[in-house]
């Protein structure tokens, strides 16, 4: 019935040898390492420099993949037709956590060796120093930490590598009891997600300060990670299809969808961040507002209000309309502002530990950002190499060819 | 039917498919025609574009009426807590923007939301008891299985033979005509049930008028009793938690409340070394002297009058009622009275004298200095002389 079907050729699809592009990312990734290496033995504090630049950057590509899973789990989750013909790209997305993993083990290893450069709860005396820590010792210390990191990896990659093999599996079998079997574990993976993700973000970022606590936070970090993702999935899929391997299978249709969840993300990060700060500024109290009290101050003031303008307020009036979403190029441009904006947003929560006076960003944190989006990228190539960019025998690949705005 | 119809209103051709109506209103379209509307049981892609329908304005409506509602209600919120009655909540200031966000926000979504839903209802013109053209059949068929286009006549190309040519040149199985429904009455139901719900409309506003306008013996209506029990323990109560006994807890020996330390014993008693005060011992002002005006009138003037000579209104009532236990008050414009030391005067009022009892349970020290303070002033009125009066005033003769 619908022409977009006819015109659909699988072979087209199909990923040839990426390792050209992959050997430049790895070469970026060595690059990058070598940087924040330099900075951690000759600049001034910079060891600790090196460490926060790292752990931006490792947090960085680690939310773009957490936000690809969900964004798998989810359209599994409530059988989505329409986004069968991009899912693939976010599965190869998701693909890339094992590798994110492997770069938190520099933030990890000092930690489990009592090093309280990055959390300051690792050092051996803190505990006498605080009685808050003290009393968060049997959760914040060095082995249980590592444990719980490697666990949250662990399931992630379980999880994401799962549901592209069995996508995978049915580009070869058009098996549909694949589709119904991912269907069923979606649920459960979903709370497998939603616990896991709260807590890493518990780990990795909101113990920066110790003392410190938001019952909110995890659900600003998740809404970032789906947002950042979502922001990198349209240049991704405009790439390919400008590249032919998604010709004739994205149109502008899946455009302006994946415009209305990144209008709908930004709006959710936004009602997130929102609701943490009221609740933080009304009730007023110091153990709570000492978060806040650096990032509205200094150096920070300037990065808040770029999150509040370009990470909410303008994107949301920028994707309001109907027309922008069915715009590729500007949706993609909006797209790519919302990942660096992503970065934007760790920087802020994570900087502050660093340095209060005001952000610290420079040749480290660029060295540490070409390393760890050079592994993310080679990851990304490398998973994506010889194999379809669309599940090609995915049953509901017909309707999400033939997907049409009412 | 058929007898009682009324005008033409337009032609409605029947189509088999979606592939069919598409490409039938593309035509109708192309015939010219402007007004016609296509019936399809199911979404048809491609049908806008086919009728050339253009975009709605009703999200530039919704958009319109959510800005007026994030001004108006950021505008609202700013004015009563920032402007008009600033109010300290929590110690935020008066223009604490964050916290005016959450109603904004509701604002929003409540006039987006009602502008959505009823400028749907509006531009679709609706509601209306029904639409003439469901009357045709193929309209009917395209609530199942069939699918229909609909030409009014009210379209100004409109011409019968002309659509009918149009629409069977399209494909169409069959074209019929709809004609306007028979004029109906109003349905009297309908009519009933609206002038039965307006009297009962009536009933709340009546009885508000009513309880407002008349006088109630009865108790408040008391709806909320969150107040009525509450986990404390009332005045003289008993209570098994403490030794003693009692609820109520004395002050810790050898405290003083603030406020109530009472050092100056010449202040508090009026003698000083076992002697009457001579004076006031407390700056006398004119507010003093206004507060023991104020003082004397409550507590004094029943008996001993306003000018002080004992026939305040009690008196006089115990005399003309011949009381026999009676004592008539002391005239305070006696010279005994006159004679009398400040401080000694104090204590009449603290302590009492004779018959009369003591206030210095009703009165405070300062009040009862300023009682003394104002009745000098009242004897000196009563017994002044023309040496009294300030320089420069000629005394008033009969």
């Amino acid at each position: 019935m619908r022409t977009e079907a006819i015109r659909f050729a699988p072979e087209r699809t199909i990923a040839g040898d990426l390792g050209r592009p992959a050997r430049a990312a790895a070469m970026a990734a060595a690059a990058g390492a070598v940087g924040v290496l330099l900075t951690a033995f000759l600049a001034e504090d910079g060891l600790r420099r090196a460490q926060f630049a790292w752990l931006i950057a490792a947090l960085f590509v680690l939310t773009l993949g957490l936000g690809a899973l969900f964004f798998v789990l989810l359209q599994h989750l409530v059988r989505s037709g329409w986004s069968v013909a991009v899912r693939r790209v976010a599965e190869k997305v998701a693909l890339t956590i094992p590798a994110a993993g492997l770069l938190l083990v520099p933030v990890v290893l000092p930690t489990l060796l009592g090093h309280g450069g990055l959390f300051p709860w690792a050092a051996a005396d803190a505990a006498h120093e605080s009685e808050l820590i003290a009393h968060k010792r049997p959760w914040l210390n060095g082995p249980f930490f590592a444990l719980r990191i490697a666990l949250y990896i662990g399931a992630w990659s379980w999880l994401a590598r799962w549901f592209a093999a069995r996508s995978r599996e049915q580009d070869l079998s058009g098996d549909p009891q694949a589709t119904l079997a991912m269907q069923r574990r979606s649920a459960p993976a979903m709370v497998l997600y939603g616990v896991t993700v709260a807590f890493a973000s518990f780990d990795l970022v909101m113990s920066l300060t110790p003392e410190w606590f938001s019952t909110i936070f995890g659900v600003y970090v998740f809404a970032g990670s789906v947002l950042g993702f979502l922001g990198l999935c349209v240049p991704l899929v405009l790439l390919l299809e400008r590249r032919g391997r998604l010709r004739d299978v994205v149109t502008v249709e899946h455009y302006h969808d994946l415009g209305r969840l990144l209008f709908a993300f930004v709006f959710f990060w936004g009602y997130i961040a929102f609701s943490q700060y009221l609740l933080i500024w009304y009730a007023n109290v110091p153990e709570e507002t000492v978060w806040f009290q650096p990032r509205q101050r200094g150096g920070w003031a300037p990065v808040s209000l770029t999150l509040v303008f370009g990470h909410f307020l303008l994107p949301f009036a920028g994707l309001l309309s109907r027309r922008v979403k069915r715009r590729r190029g500007l949706l993609a441009a909006w797209g790519a502002a919302l990942v660096a904006l992503h970065y934007v947003d760790l920087l802020w929560l994570v900087g502050p530990a660093f340095r209060a006076a005001g952000p610290a960003f420079g040749l480290p944190e660029v060295a540490a950002l070409a390393g760890a989006g050079g592994v993310f990228a080679h990851a990304l190539l490398r998973a994506s190499e010889h194999s379809p960019l669309v599940p090609i025998r995915d049953p509901r690949l017909g309707e999400s060819l033939a997907l049409r705005q009412t | 039917m058929a007898s009682a119809r009324g005008t033409k209103l337009g032609l409605v051709g029947a189509f088999a498919s979606a592939d069919e109506l598409v490409a039938a209103t593309r035509s109708v379209r192309a015939a010219g025609f402007r007004r016609f509307d296509a019936f399809s049981p199911y979404p048809v892609h491609g049908i806008d574009e086919a009728m050339g329908t253009r975009p709605t304005v009703l999200p530039w409506l919704v958009l319109g009426a959510g800005v007026a509602g994030l001004a108006g209600a950021l505008a609202l919120q700013l004015w009563t807590n920032g402007v008009d009655y600033p109010f300290v909540t929590s110690g935020k200031p008066a223009w604490g923007l964050p916290a005016y966000v959450p109603v904004a926000f509701e604002v929003v979504i409540l006039a987006g939301a009602v502008t959505a839903f009823v400028g749907m209802l509006a531009l679709n013109g609706l509601p209306r008891w029904a639409n003439p053209v469901l009357g045709a059949k193929a309209v009917q068929a395209a609530s199942s299985t069939g699918f229909a286009v609909a030409i009014e006549a009210a379209d100004p190309a409109f011409d019968e033979a002309r659509a009918r040519a149009v629409l069977a040149g399209a494909g169409a199985s069959g074209v019929e005509a709809f004609h306007a429904p028979p004029r109906a009455p109003f349905p009297r139901p309908l009519v009933y049930g609206a002038w039965i719900a307006l009297a009962l409309a009536l009933v709340p506003p009546a009885l508000i008028v009513a309880k407002r306008a008349g006088v109630s013996r009865l108790p408040r209506v008391h709806l909320v009793r969150d107040m009525d029990r509450q986990p404390k323990r009332g005045a003289q109560a008993e209570s098994p938690f403490f030794d003693d006994g009692r609820a109520a807890r004395l002050p810790v020996a050898g405290t003083v409340a603030v406020g109530e330390l009472r050092a100056d014993a010449g202040f508090e008693t009026g003698r000083a070394d076992g002697d009457w005060l001579s004076r006031p011992p407390l700056e006398i002002d004119r507010a003093l002297l206004d507060r023991g005006r104020e003082r004397y009138a409550i507590h004094c003037a029943v008996c001993h009058g306003a000018d002080g000579r004992g026939r305040g209104p009690v008196a006089i009532r115990a005399e003309a009622l011949r009381e026999p236990a009676w004592v008539p008050p002391s005239d305070l414009q006696s010279e005994h009275a006159r004679g009398l030391a400040d401080g000694e005067l104090y204590d009449v009022v603290r302590n009492g004298v004779r018959n009369m009892a003591g206030y210095g349970d009703q009165l405070a020290a300062r009040d009862r200095w300023a009682v003394v303070a104002y009745l000098r002033a009242l004897q000196r009125s009563q017994n002044a002389t023309s040496e009294d009066l300030p320089p420069g005033v000629t005394p008033f003769s009969r």
